[in-house]
């Protein structure tokens, strides 16, 4: 096993290699064009592999969190208040994140203490935060459907060294702090999950949490914390798409992704490096359609096919080429000394 | 019975006249024995339970929103009792959406997909009903029917991934769904086969002879019969049918319906398959009693809302009947609110995320039973104890309510001064001390008298803020305070008496 997973990590180092060596000795508009294409992955990537990730932390404890969408909703709504409130983006992803917290915290006391049906709360909370986000938006900036423009978003990292360079240039010179925070979240969530205490107490109560119980761990506390680190995540990735990626929140704006952060999880198999590679790849797809809107217009009446295709991956990935092996005891609520 | 008959046979006859009437006599005793048999009687609590708790929810979140709650919750029912065909217009989708839920769930499935099924349905009732020119009743049957099996397929196809390959349901036809929305929008746009040429995403106009008709006011169309028709049929289907019975056998204990000699995986697929035809049905209804024409991203979350249908009721057919006429209810009344208490509409969907919420946990409701119980009884037997802990919980209630209003007030005065920021602030914090002081006084904890006082001070500080900063809301501040303080003091001795006589805890 370590043997493969080694020899992948060499492949897949040696492929990246070899397509920016690819790239660069292309002609310069096409560098351009690969460049750019690499930023615009990149950046719709972000909102879906950090929800990914988060959904993760709450599955991989036990709980299912299908409220992600609402949960993005509700960062990406708070985010962009808060911004413009305060006209300061930090705070504002600092309220995005707590509101994400919060209503994930609601979603984890009702499934793990109240031992509710994981997916009807799920439910409640996709609907809840559709609702009180397009209500608070006409609340705060008295229009319906769209939020006031944000003057004052995330600043991007200007790496003014790369900026002349045909492909480098556009794919990395401008890049917002929180996509360079989720390759950074990957890394760590990797780490937290596989090589601390806290991970291993996580993957436990997804997988058995009677041997969690009895060495003296509380799995309610447990499963909580995942699901709230879950709504955190989601709430920053809702942040990104109103005041980092965009700069206005709109009514409904993350058009499905919270379900695509799902995908990608399930895609990706609950790991922080299987997330990142799904989201990139989902965020590709996503990024295509801006791609054949600007260089390939005869492509565009097939748009919708193209915002399609990473529903109906997973459907075939699930149903076709393998089966998904999501955490054992997940959607099971833990009672104590209770016999299965 | 034959007329002509001797004596016997009229003694015959009354036996079975008795029969007759012991029969009917038999089937109320047992909706009788129904109804307040301990099952029905707690869900029935849970389902109401929920909404009033859902309703003080929502009534914070208006009241932080700057809107009236009584006024929109009063034009919310006045709304809904008012306008009874508007009511059952928009019950009719929600009860085939929500009956397609709730069959699922008895076969152990979630079906949360409906959204798509509903759309592929209403896309072939569509096609049918505008591509061909068919004899009227005839056409509209046709169209139904074909939305009914477009929609199943939508859904078999996740069933048998299910039952086959395992693949779960919950994710596949969510995923499917999403599918069927950019498909189907992408065949009435601007490059797909069937656009009607206008600036909107949209097919032609129906022919004439498949439209439904209205059966009476402006909206109620015959779509509402085919829903009622529909209940009465999946509720035959789960309870008297062998195919019902091994669904549910199913969705109880898979391991011991396969011992039993069910082939589960067969149920798992047709099962999913009927539920699809439910919301194809229901898309298909809507297409042809409401909008007459296929329009790119039409549904208002109705698959969505038959979750929230089926879990109120429960997932039993009836259930799901009066939970889709009491949503029906709310977006009838949410119209009259949005127009004069000028709540937005969304305000029903918020409303309705916290019912769902609150369901998904019945353990919520069922502490306020069982303490609500205990209450009583505490009051009955020892009053002097028992109604200072009930008054301070209602204290508590009281508290959050003004705490959040007068906050919210706050913010909208035209000078906002560090002062008014400290009094917001500090009312914030009243009012999650109040939701503590509700939940520890109704389950009579000791424990409530620290945030007594907390709730004193906070409200003494909002008094000193007003009264230093411009105010005028210093009077109800100072009043809270004292009461808080009252409360405390009255805590605090019954507290000492409770040790003093070694009862306590």
């Amino acid at each position: 096993m370590n043997q493969r997973r080694f020899f992948f990590i060499i492949a897949l180092v040696a492929a990246i290699i070899i397509g920016v060596i690819g790239i660069i000795s292309m002609p310069v508009q096409q560098q351009q064009i690969a460049g750019w294409l690499v930023s615009i992955t990149m950046q719709m990537a972000t909102p879906l592999v950090l929800a990914g990730i988060g959904g993760m932390y709450s599955e991989r404890g036990g709980v299912v969190n299908i409220g992600l969408e609402g949960i993005m909703l509700m960062g990406a709504f708070t985010g962009a208040a808060v911004t413009y409130y305060f006209d300061n983006p930090w705070l504002g992803i600092l309220g995005s994140v707590a509101a994400g917290g919060l209503l994930a915290a609601v979603h984890g006391v009702i499934c793990v203490k109240y031992k509710g049906n994981h997916i009807v709360s799920g439910t409640g909370v996709i609907l809840f935060g559709t609702g009180f986000t397009t209500l608070m938006l006409e609340v705060v900036w008295h229009q319906k459907g769209r939020g006031e423009l944000i003057t004052n978003t995330i600043p991007d990292i200007i790496i003014p060294q790369i900026q002349s360079h045909p492909f480098f240039g556009p794919a990395f010179s401008v890049i917002s702090p929180v996509v360079v925070f989720m390759f950074v979240l990957t890394a760590i969530s990797w780490y937290i999950l596989y090589r601390t205490p806290f991970g291993l107490r996580l993957r436990a109560s997804g997988e058995d949490p009677s041997t969690l119980d009895s060495a003296g761990v509380s799995v309610e506390w447990i499963r909580v914390v995942g699901v709230i680190i879950s709504g955190c995540l989601a709430g920053l990735g809702g942040a990104y798409l109103s005041i980092g990626f965009g700069s206005a929140f709109a009514k409904e704006m993350t058009a499905g992704r919270g379900f695509i952060a799902l995908a990608a999880m399930i895609f990706g198999n609950w790991t922080p490096t299987g997330i990142l590679g799904a989201g990139l790849f989902f965020g590709f797809l996503d990024g295509l359609n801006y791609f054949i809107q600007i260089y390939f217009p005869a492509l565009l009446p097939f748009s919708n096919y193209i915002a399609m295709l990473p529903f109906l991956l997973v459907v075939v990935a699930l149903g076709l080429i393998r089966k998904s092996v999501p955490p054992k005891a997940i959607a099971k609520p833990y009672e104590k000394e209770k016999r299965a | 019975m034959n007329e002509a008959k001797d004596t016997p046979g009229q003694v015959n006859d009354s036996p079975a006249t008795s029969e007759y009437q012991s029969k009917i006599g038999k089937f109320i005793n047992a909706l009788i024995a129904r109804i307040t048999s301990k099952e029905f009687r707690n869900q029935f609590y849970w389902s109401f339970g929920s909404i009033l708790l859902a309703l003080v929810v929502a009534a914070v979140i208006m009241l932080m929103g700057g809107y009236d709650p009584g006024t929109a919750i009063l034009y919310l029912a006045v709304g809904a009792l008012s306008q009874m065909d508007q009511v059952f217009w928009y019950a009719s989708p929600l009860i085939l959406t929500g009956l397609s839920v709730a069959l699922a769930f008895r076969c152990g499935l979630f079906n949360i997909g409906a959204e798509g099924q509903l759309y592929m349905g209403a896309m072939a009732a569509a096609l049918v009903a505008y591509l061909f020119s068919l004899p009227i009743l005839l056409h509209p049957l046709l169209s139904l029917l074909a939305g009914v099996l477009v929609g199943g397929f939508w859904a078999f196809v996740p069933g048998l991934l299910k039952a086959y390959r395992g693949a779960h349901e919950v994710v596949t036809t969510m995923m499917l769904s999403y599918v069927a929305i950019l498909f189907t929008s992408w065949l009435v746009g601007p490059n797909g086969p069937y656009w009607d040429g206008s600036m909107v995403p949209q097919t032609p106009e129906f022919y004439d002879s498949a439209i439904l008709p209205n059966i009476f006011g402006n909206y109620l169309h015959f779509g509402f019969i085919v829903a009622i028709l529909a209940v009465f049929g999946v509720d035959y289907l789960i309870n008297r049918t062998v195919l019902g019975y091994e669904m549910r056998a199913v969705g109880h204990n898979i391991d011991a319906a396969e011992y039993a000699g069910i082939d589960s995986k067969k149920k798992v697929a047709i099962a999913l398959g009927i539920s699809g035809g439910l919301s194809g049905l229901a898309g298909s209804t809507e297409m042809l009693g409401t909008y007459h024409r296929f329009i790119g991203n039409w549904s208002p979350g109705l698959g969505w809302d038959g979750i929230t249908v089926a879990v109120l009721g429960n997932n039993s057919p009836w259930g799901v009947l009066a939970g889709a006429i009491f949503f029906g209810a709310l977006k009838a009344g949410g119209n009259t609110m949005h127009a004069i208490a000028h709540v937005p509409i969304e305000m029903v969907k918020v409303i309705q995320g916290l019912i769902v919420l609150f369901i998904a946990a019945p353990r919520i409701i069922q502490w306020l039973i069982n303490h609500g119980n205990a209450n009583k009884e505490e009051i009955v037997k020892k009053p002097v104890k028992a109604m200072p802990n009930l008054l301070g919980a209602f204290f508590g209630l009281a508290s959050v309510f003004l705490a959040l209003g007068i906050a919210r007030s706050i913010f909208t005065m035209a000078t906002v001064s560090p002062w008014t920021l400290i009094s917001a602030l500090s009312l914030f914090l009243v009012a999650v001390a109040s939701v503590l002081v509700f939940i520890t006084q109704y389950s009579r904890d000791p424990r409530c008298s620290p945030l007594l006082l907390l709730i004193a001070v906070g409200w003494s500080t909002a008094a000193i803020t007003f009264l230093v900063g411009s105010g005028g809301l210093e009077l109800t501040s100072i009043i809270m305070a004292v009461i808080a303080f009252v409360f405390w003091i009255v805590m605090y001795m019954l507290g000492k008496n409770t040790l003093r006589d070694g009862e306590g805890p």
